[in-house]
């Protein structure tokens, strides 16, 4: 290998490393020393090595975090199982209606965050035809409402968090070769199996990306659980902006983020394991 | 590499530099005051959404016709506490950000002033200020001299009711019933729903101890958990009453224009409310102070206070505005909200600092995030 | 019987299309809502999600109305347009870079791309602020653009290299066979195959632009994007021509859509000749 030819990957790693690197990793190191400090605003923060800064943290925001893992993760699980079949469909049945799906699905971001969650919050409203029926299937106790509850912050995460699920998925799946799937279903004689042996398979990549890009954004959302929530559904990221914003204890603030931060990449890198590092990291397979 | 990644990490702890051993605590001891002079150029103001009559004839645009001076009106104060967090890496360098005044609560430009972020007012430079300014307001707790602050409007915080459905609340007391539970919410502001609690209960918020303050938390932590309480907000209270998903809130005087429930009423609650203003305050670094202080004299004017009340619908600092609006035909004239006489607010109390603030402000942050 | 099991068989042949669907028509429920109170009378014009008040137009022929309004848009729509770019190009140099080739630190580099998106909003906001605040950079337009392009490279380069992944190296050996150059083998070869996972990264990273609010407020400095106007007028009521707007840009985008589908179809039939890559053997297979 020539020496430009080694250089290749260095130079088209270069300007996005050196973006990341000047205002993510810097901001970063900023950060961690914050974290380091103990004080308040009015007296000073005072840089002495408060590693207790860590423990505290966490100890005292254990059930936020709980929570942020139980409603990210069953949004995530939801999202998932929404999406694949849509993102199937996409890829394999939309012929030319490809564009206008794939824009239908990202269309509703142009309404701003906010202004969506507000639209679900209306139509869920106590009052509403909507929790009328779903009081009538027996899904909401007859006095009950879905505002201000766990299960509406759980949906409301699931649908913000949609596209991130299929835009993924999709990409992978429109590169799958569906003659290997009639083949398969020649070889198992099921369309079942033949999913579960082949098609799971090949699309795992797409999924993987598609876990990730969802659950880890909504571990750290406050959004869902401002606008949807009650007093009891916070999670950990409102948390964050409460100590950062409201009681102005940076150091706690920093020293939470860090550790949210290390949690998420622990089950990350858990959940890469458990599917397959081929699948993340992107080994080269030779498809014959 | 491996070379490459080393160099990155030696060349940006060489630029980081850790940056000395104490950040922030307060101000350096001289704080500035604001220049005066002709009004000229470009003012740049921050203010609360919904503060100002907008448009072509609003105050702004009139006070760009009569002094010339270009203004940059910028609604992005959402809260106290955000817009200090937003802005407070800068003002510890004593930049504003381009800003010269922004408008925040009493508390807040108390906090702010300590700090050593805001700037000091001679009154000679605001004439019409300290001849229309209302006397009650002309020495209060925060600021006797008012030095630094310019009240801007005011309001209440009391109970709205729904009186289709609940009309028989008139205590903040009466919020606990649990024939109410999970139909009612309170403010997420330390300063607004403990107080008023501890009001309900014959404690007067600005001579509390920290151990009262705690109590009442305590109180409203109970009534979290159990879901007597819907949710803690900020003025989302306004659209949960009018889907008529509660049948009351703790909430502001002011909010009626945003409520579309002809059954919602704010009622001063039987125990006195809370009072609060919010100031006009000049930053350190603030760009054109003398644009500034032209500006607070010309809202003082009672012409213009009056547009601004008629659209805000909230408490002005001015006298005078009262008849004026009365002679055209107002019928906020007559309104006790807009217009609050003494009597009507002999019960009241500002926004109390509770004693030893960290430590109840993180007892009433675990409330708020369950 | 027989139109029963026939219908049955319908819907079972049908079934994927029918759920697409259905859930497409629930992503859009939102926007649905919003168009609908886009039409809502409120006296003193803010929103209000109930048509109590009656139908209106007076919304949509003031549309233009509320100058911050339309600056916060247009502002929002010129940011998330060169963050797309910039991110989307970037990105997929490193998604291309990680795939395809070995070198030393691809486990770190790695890392550092997974890192930013598992950060909380507040704390990137935040601690680019001190950064920009301490090498006294003024706040604005572009440090919202230097953030917007920070945290959608992340995303852009996850979603093309799960695109990257096991992608056919035979079509581009064919190419290096018959002569091509490598650049020549990547314009007309690669490219194309990896358009749609670029085509999604960018969306993506477009969605995500123009819907940032905690970090767009930290480092805006006075600057007002839309999500940041919209958070703003909340407090004291959103004013109705914000769902004018939001519709409107979804009208506009959905008949640029129809258009480019519309060229599509008319390029095709001028040519008498519908498209179809040539099956090679063991490759990618066509539609």
């Amino acid at each position: 290998m020539g020496l430009k030819q080694r250089l290749v990957p260095y130079w088209l790693l270069g300007p996005g490393l050196l973006w990341l690197i000047v205002f993510f990793l810097v901001p970063m190191y900023f950060m961690g020393e914050l974290a380091l400090r103990s004080g308040t605003l009015t007296s000073g923060f005072t840089f002495d090595w408060a590693w207790a800064n860590f423990p505290d943290s966490l100890s005292g925001h254990s059930e936020q975090i709980v929570r942020s893992f139980f409603y990210a993760g069953t949004a995530t699980v939801l999202a998932l199982l929404i999406s694949y079949p849509l993102a199937y469909a996409i890829a394999f049945r939309a012929g030319r209606f490809k564009l206008v799906l794939l824009f239908a699905v990202i269309a509703p971001f142009f309404t701003t965050y906010l202004i969506r969650t507000i639209a679900w919050k209306t139509i869920l409203s106590d009052s509403s035809p909507v929790v009328s029926v779903l009081q009538a299937l027996a899904l909401v106790p007859p006095d009950g409402r879905v505002l201000a509850t766990s299960g509406a912050v759980i949906a409301g995460l699931t649908y913000n968090f949609l596209p991130f699920m299929i835009l993924p998925l999709y990409a992978n799946l429109e590169r799958l070769d569906l003659r290997l799937v009639e083949a398969a279903k020649d070889l198992y004689s099921s369309s079942r199996q033949a999913f579960i042996k082949v098609t799971l398979p090949l699309t795992m990549p797409g999924i993987v990306a598609g876990v990730l890009l969802t659950f880890i954004p909504a571990f750290g959302d406050y959004i869902n659980a401002l606008v949807l929530g009650g007093t009891q559904q916070a999670m950990i990221g409102n948390v964050i902006q409460s100590l950062y914003l409201t009681q102005r204890d940076y150091p706690e603030a920093a020293a939470l983020s860090f550790l949210m931060m290390a949690l998420i990449l622990v089950i990350v890198l858990i959940y890469i394991r458990f599917a397959g590092t081929s699948a993340f990291m992107g080994e080269e397979e030779d498809v014959a | 590499m491996a070379a490459v990644a080393v160099a990155g990490i030696a060349l940006t702890l060489g630029l980081v530099a850790c940056g000395g051993d104490t950040v922030g605590g307060g101000g350096n001891g001289d704080v500035t005051t604001a220049e005066g002079g002709t009004a000229s150029g470009k003012l740049t103001i921050s203010n609360w959404p919904g503060y100002i009559d907008p448009g072509k004839n609003g105050t702004v645009a009139e006070f760009e016709r009569k002094t010339g001076v270009s203004v940059d009106y910028v609604e992005d104060i959402n809260s106290n506490d955000g817009f200090f967090g937003k802005l407070q890496p800068q003002l510890e360098q004593g930049e504003s950000g381009g800003r010269s005044i922004f408008v925040v609560a009493d508390y807040m430009a108390k906090q702010m002033y300590d700090l050593g972020y805001l700037q000091n007012i001679n009154h000679s430079d605001l004439p019409t200020v300290f001849k229309t300014l209302l006397p009650t307001l002309q020495s209060p707790g925060f600021d006797p001299e008012r030095k630094f602050s310019v009240p801007w409007q005011g309001g209440m915080t009391g109970i709205w009711v729904d009186t289709s459905k609940a009309p028989e609340i008139r205590s903040v007391n009466d919020l606990f019933d649990p024939k109410y539970k999970g139909k009612v919410t309170m403010l997420e502001e330390l300063r607004e729903t403990p107080a008023l609690v501890m009001l309900a209960e014959g404690v007067d918020p600005a001579k509390a101890s920290a151990e009262q303050w705690l109590k009442a938390i305590d109180k409203i932590k109970v009534a979290a958990e159990s879901g007597q309480i819907r949710k803690f907000t900020g003025n989302e209270y306004t659209e949960d009453l009018t889907a008529g998903n509660i049948v009351a809130a703790i909430g502001w005087s002011g909010d009626a224009s945003i409520i579309e429930n002809e059954n919602a009423e704010w009622r001063m609650p039987t125990e006195g409310c809370t009072q609060w203003m919010e100031n006009m305050v000049i930053p350190v670094g603030a760009p054109n102070t003398a644009a500034a202080l032209a500006w607070m004299d010309f809202v003082y004017q009672p012409e213009v206070a009056v547009d601004i009340t008629e659209y805000v619908e909230y408490i002005s600092p001015v006298q005078g505005v009262k008849d004026l609006l009365a002679k055209r035909g107002s019928e906020l004239a007559e309104s006790d909200i807009v217009f609050p006489t003494e009597e009507f607010t002999s019960k009241c109390t500002g926004q109390n600092t509770p004693p030893d603030l960290e430590r109840v402000n993180e007892a009433w942050q675990e409330v708020l995030t369950g | 019987m027989e139109t029963l099991s026939r219908g049955w068989a319908w819907l079972r042949r049908n079934a994927l299309p029918i759920y697409a669907c259905i859930a497409v028509a629930y992503m859009l429920i939102p926007i649905v809502v919003i168009a609908v109170f886009s039409f809502g009378a409120t006296p003193k014009g803010k929103l209000t999600f109930g048509l109590d008040n009656g139908f209106t137009t007076e919304y949509w022929s003031s549309a233009f109305s509320l100058p911050e309004l339309n600056e916060a848009l247009f502002t929002s729509l010129r940011l998330a347009a060169l963050a797309t770019v910039i991110s989307t190009v970037i990105g997929t140099m490193m998604a291309i870079a990680l795939v395809r080739h070995k070198f030393h630190g691809r486990g770190a580099a790695n890392l550092l791309i997974v890192i930013p998106m598992a950060t909380p909003e507040v704390v990137i906001g935040a601690s680019l602020l001190s950064m920009f605040i301490y090498y006294s950079f003024a706040l604005g337009f572009s440090t919202l653009l230097i953030a917007h392009v920070m945290f959608s490279i992340s995303f852009v380069v996850v979603v093309v290299r799960s695109r990257l992944i096991g992608f056919d190296r035979h079509l581009e050996e064919a190419a290096a066979d018959l002569g091509a150059t490598p650049f020549a083998t990547f314009r007309t070869v690669t490219l194309p195959l990896l358009a749609p996972g670029i085509l999604s990264a960018a969306l993506l990273a477009f969605a995500l632009s123009i819907d940032d609010f905690v970090i767009s407020n930290f480092n805006s400095g006075t600057t007002v994007t839309f999500p940041l106007y919209v958070f703003g007028v909340a407090l004291r009521g959103i004013p109705v021509q914000v769902n004018v707007l939001a519709t409107m840009l979804f009208v506009l985008i959905a008949i640029a859509v129809t258009l480019v589908l519309w060229q599509q179809r008319r390029a095709e039939r001028l040519a008498a000749v519908r498209p179809e890559p040539i099956p090679i053997p063991g490759t990618a297979a066509a539609q």
